[in-house]
């Protein structure tokens, strides 16, 4: 969907990984695969299910060297391999329903993630871009404005008001 | 369903207007004229503006002076980027594992085949 265009802004992480592409789109959408890197650093991976389809889920469950056990979900809607892959990420509870976050009560529902490779010699460049989102912003219409802004990035505005934050 | 507070302080932001607003605010409190002066937008367009801001909690208008003057609250401000940088550490741990597997499973691919190019 065109909407779903990877906006450009300081909620992006770019990283570059010494791979091919396909290993990389492989990396993320390989049930085994994931299990051996998405999560904290020292949390075990069980993958429930991964249907990888746009509307398709992954559900998971993430248990964390305390013993804590945490079940979360990706919402694939864009599937572009090995190029781009959007995804809406949440907490859940071993059924897929959305849940809050455990660790606070003002980490949003459902977070918008954009993902997208380019390779260049061998080395693939991954950028990620997210956003929360919400029930009544679930209309595509709503995205595109959310997209937009995001796209034009918050730019000098925002660098502004992260100084002006980092003296509060 | 709630809205989360975030979510409204995100579409609150989402104007460029609506930016440009808070980065004058950042040097003070300010009348809605002074305000409203660099862009051109009526007043009342400016009005609907500072209430998108005032409902997300982005800022605040005084009560005793006539000009009732517009402030910056800094808190959802500090929400939101307090958010930014809890995804980007979640997200870069994440990376950090997913580096790590890529070059193990690499280094795996080249001991079972044959060297060179």
């Amino acid at each position: 969907m065109e909407n779903n265009a990877a906006p450009k802004s300081e909620f992006t992480i770019t990283r570059v990984f010494n791979a091919p592409r396909t290993l990389v789109f492989d990396a993320w959408t390989e049930a085994s695969r994931l299990a051996q890197w998405w999560g904290p650093k020292g949390s075990t991976l069980k993958v429930a299910k991964l249907d990888l389809r746009p509307g398709g889920t992954f559900l998971y469950s993430m248990l964390t060297p305390d013993g804590r056990e945490m079940w979360g979900k990706f919402v694939y809607r864009e599937i572009v391999p090995p190029e781009r892959l959007v995804l809406v990420n949440s907490f859940s509870d071993a059924s897929g329903n959305i849940v809050r976050a455990p660790f606070s009560p003002d980490w949003p529902l459902e977070i918008l993630n954009v993902m997208t490779l380019t390779e260049e010699g061998g080395r693939t460049t991954l950028s990620l871009t997210g956003g929360p989102i919400n029930a009544s912003e679930a209309e595509c219409r709503k995205f595109d404005s959310w997209h937009d802004s995001m796209r034009q990035g918050f730019g000098g505005t925002f660098d502004q008001l992260e100084a002006y934050l980092a003296g509060y | 369903m709630t809205a989360d507070a975030l979510s409204i302080t995100f579409s609150a932001l989402a104007d460029p207007t609506r930016r440009a607003i808070l980065a004058r605010l950042v040097s003070g409190e300010s009348s809605v004229t002074a305000l409203a002066r660099p862009f051109k937008i009526s007043m009342p367009g400016i009005s609907k503006h500072l209430k998108v801001l005032e409902r997300a909690g982005l800022i605040s208008r005084g009560r005793q002076a006539q000009w009732r003057p517009c402030r910056l609250e800094a808190e959802p401000l500090k929400q939101v980027s307090d958010w930014t940088e809890g995804y980007r550490r979640h997200w870069e741990g994440s990376f950090d594992r997913l580096g790590e597997y890529l070059a193990e499973i690499q280094a795996k691919g080249k001991t079972t085949k044959h060297h060179g190019k």
